[in-house]
Parts: C-alpha cells; structure tokens; sequence
C-alpha cells in the first residue's frame, strides 16, 4: 500500500517561492547541479550519448575524459535498485537524468523559483510541447533504446519512467496558457498529453526526414487531436445536461397541466 | 570628504523614491531577498496541506450541488424558501471557487473521484428535497455538522504545525498559511450559519430526523476520509 501511494505523491502542494526556500530543483534527482554525480552525467550526455547512446560506454568515456576513477561507475546507480531485466543501474541514472534535467530546462525560464523575471505572458501548450521534443534531437538515433528501457516492466517503469512522464504533462499544462480544470478533465487531459508525447517520440525514433519535420507535424495533429477530443467531451456533457433539465421541465409542466 | 557626505545625503534623499522603485517590482527584488525567508515546509505538512486543499475542494463542490439539487426541487414548490436557499446557494459557490483557484495555483490533484461526488451530492440534495422541505433542511444540518467539525480540526492542525523556522532565526507562521487559515475561518463561519439557518426553518421536524441526519452524516464522513486520499 505505502509503494504506490509514495509514487502518486511524488507532486504535492506547491508552496510559495517568496516566503520559503527553495528546495532542490531537480527532484527527483537527489543531488545539485554542483555536485559530482551531476558534472559525469551531463559531461556524458552532451558528449558521449549522441555518439554511443545511453550505454556504460558512454559514462565510462566520460568518466575517463574528467580523469576520475572507474569506481565512480558504480557510485552513480546508487539510487536505482539493480533489475534483471533492465540496464545497469549507472545507465537507468543517467536516462533518469536525462528526463529530469530535460523538463526542467524546459521550464527553468517560466518558473518564478528559479527565475526573478517571468514572462508575462506564457507560451502555448504547443510551444512547450514542440520545445521538449527539440531538446530530444541530440539524442534522436537513440529514442527507441531510451524508449525501450523507460517502458520495460519493473520498478524502474512506476517509480521513474511513469511519474516523470507524467510530471512532465503536469508542467507542461501549468507553465502554458492552457486551461486548466478542476475536476476528472485534470486527469484526462494530462494523460491525453501524456500518450500525445509518447507516441510523438516514438514517430521521431523512426522518423528519417529533415530535421524532423513529419515529426512536429505529427506532434502538432496528436495535440491537436488531444484538444478537440476534450472539447467534445466538454459540448457533449453540457449538452447532455441541459436535456436532462430540459426532460424534467417538460415533465413537470405536463404533470401541472393536468 | 565633502564629497562623500554629500553622495550620502543625495542617496538618502532620493531613498524615498528608492522604495516606490522596488515596490514597482516587488516579487524579483524578494527572490533575491533570502534571509527572511521561511525554510522549506517539511515532507508531512506539504502532504498535509495537499490532502486538506483536496478534501477542501471536493466538499465544497459537494455542499455546492447539494444546494443545486434542493434548489431544483423545492425553488418553485416552495417560493418561501428561494432566497433562503439561493443565498446559501451562492456562499457555497464562492467557497468552491475559492478552493478550484487554490487548487490551481498551488498545484494539488482534485479527488480523482469527482464525478461520483458531483452526482451523490445532487442526489442526496434533490432526494432529501423531494421527501419534504424539512427533510433538506435536516440534511443540510447533517452536512453542515461534518463540515464544520472537519474546518474546525484543520485549522487546529494548521494553527499547531505551521510554527515555520525562519532563516535568520526568528520563528512565525508564513502568509500562505495565514492566508490559508483566516479563508477556512471564514467558510466555517459561514458554514455554521447555514446550520442555524437550517435549524431555523424546522430541520428538526423531518419526519425520520434521527435516520437521516446520522445516516448523511455517516456518509459524509466517509467521502471526507475518501476525498482526502483518493
């Protein structure tokens, strides 16, 4: 009971930037952009991912380019459990890193923790849509071995992959212009971005045209697809509503009619 | 020497204007502002404050078409009680818009249960409504018992827990919190109120009183405990 419950609550209440500290930003990444988990895993994701994807290859080299020793391998993975099935608990930090940092660069210039001028006005929920699949380029020849790892059965699936993906549509509703509801719209509409997002980086695995084009055009019609399925859902309630109403009106002033 | 008294003096001067200056962009020059911050909530009272906004949220949005499914009834049936009932009816959709704004900006998760607590309210406010007036008074005195007892224990737990340590030393309790309290005052008050007013218009002579006060406020209590975890 206490495991997915933990899960759920990895988004709480979110207090105030004024009048209290600020906590780490990276959650839930557990360690600061000064620290040296930090410098190997960006050092190896600017570096070395493009060229051999998220593989021990890629931290080793860069482990070996900062001039640090070999220990520190085993050192990163500390915070995932080792899994059978998945990679080695080194390589699921650095794809965890690689979301986490990803999102919140994504909106480091948006939120008024982090930045002391906010834009007046916020960007479309397209915009910020488009923005994250950008930041996925250099990575791109890797997507679906990244993508593969994030959707294997496991722990690793419902304590990382899932809760970041749905942070992700979290952020990516609050920091737009994008309405936001308040009642089971909430759910349905992060999850609709959600599967929206994933199927976009799945096209962009495949995808071979320049510069990705047919992948932003496809991105562009999914969420398209994602607003126009809530707003029929928002005619056809309100609808449904009235006709009820109506129905019971018109009984009544038959019944008083006689 | 005379110099630098005088760009004292032209600073102190102009000192006045200074404070129009930062107030023009008070929430930049406060990020900067640390030491008089507060130091970050703890794990527990950040899941506190979610589940109690939460729980906030969905018993309003309840209370609100609990007074939705009365007015439909009885609004025609019973003109006597149409302003009564609009009035409480309105105080109800402030709360509800209050805590949906809350809900927003702080980032809380509704009750992943609203459509069950949108139409059990609707159809414990018109059911009571279609049995008598009296009955949907003694429902809304049930209601209004819960939901004043359960204000009442948060702003105990708020009052006690949110004693925040500041950085430079000093202890206080934020503006958010206060915010926050002095808001669950109020709606309780006015909660209370609607309870007399039902006690005023003969909720205690529906006909099964005992049955149906204990009976909604069991369920009451129980969507209360649900609400703050679903």
């Amino acid at each position: 009971m206490r495991f997915p419950i933990r899960v759920l609550n990895r988004r709480l209440y979110h207090p105030n930037a004024l009048e209290y500290q600020g906590k780490l930003n990276l959650l839930p990444l557990t360690y600061g952009s000064d620290s040296l988990q930090y410098k190997v895993l960006d050092h190896s994701l600017k570096t070395h991912v493009p060229s051999y994807g998220f593989s021990e290859r890629a931290l080793v080299a860069s482990i070996n380019d900062l001039g640090l020793g070999s220990s520190v391998l085993s050192a990163l993975g500390a915070s995932n459990s080792p899994s059978l099935f998945n990679s080695s608990p080194a390589v699921l930090e650095l794809v965890k890193f690689h979301l986490v940092t990803k999102r919140s660069a994504l909106t480091s210039s948006l939120d008024p923790t982090r930045t002391p001028e906010v834009p007046q006005q916020l960007p479309t929920l397209e915009t910020l849509f488009q923005q994250r699949l950008e930041l996925n380029k250099p990575v791109a020849p890797h997507l679906s071995q990244l993508l593969s790892m994030l959707s294997i059965p496991g722990e690793f699936l419902v304590k990382t992959a899932l809760p970041e993906l749905h942070s992700l549509s979290d952020d990516m509703v609050y920091f737009s212009q994008a309405h936001d509801s308040h009642d089971f719209a909430w759910y349905s509409k992060r999850a609709a971005i959600s599967c929206a997002f994933v199927s976009s980086e799945l096209f962009m695995a495949q995808d071979k045209s320049h510069n990705f084009n047919d992948t932003f055009e496809f991105a562009a019609e999914k969420l398209h697809n994602v607003t126009k399925l809530g707003q029929y859902y928002t005619n056809t309630e309100e609808y449904m509503w009235y006709t009820l109403l109506m129905s019971i009106n018109l009984a009544k002033s038959q019944l008083a009619r006689g | 020497m005379l110099h630098k008294s005088f760009a004292k003096h032209s600073c102190r001067s102009f000192s006045v204007l200074k404070k129009l200056k930062n107030l023009e962009k008070s929430p930049s020059s406060k990020v900067s502002h640390t030491h008089d911050q507060f130091k970050p909530l703890s794990e527990a009272q950040v899941a506190y404050l979610d589940r109690a906004i939460r729980v906030d949220q969905a018993g309003e949005l309840g209370a609100n078409y609990i007074y939705a499914g009365q007015y439909f009834v009885l609004a025609n049936k019973h003109p006597h009680l149409k302003p009564v009932l609009q009035h409480m009816w309105d105080q109800e959709i402030h709360h509800h818009n209050t805590f949906n704004d809350l809900q927003i900006k702080r980032r809380v998760r509704p009750s992943l249960l609203t459509p069950l607590w949108k139409l059990g309210a609707f159809v414990i406010g018109s059911g009571t409504a279609i049995i008598s007036p009296e009955a949907a008074m003694a429902c809304t005195e049930a209601v209004e018992t819960v939901i004043g007892g359960h204000y009442n224990d948060q702003l105990r737990c708020l009052n006690n827990q949110y004693e925040m340590d500041k950085i430079d030393g000093t202890k206080g309790q934020s503006l958010e919190i206060q915010n926050l309290v002095s808001t669950i005052k109020q709606f309780r008050d006015e909660e209370l109120e609607h309870l007399d007013t039902a006690v005023e218009y003969d909720s205690h002579k529906a006909v099964p009183y005992i049955v149906l006060t204990e009976a909604i406020k069991a369920i009451c209590r129980s969507a209360v405990w649900t609400a703050e975890r679903i």
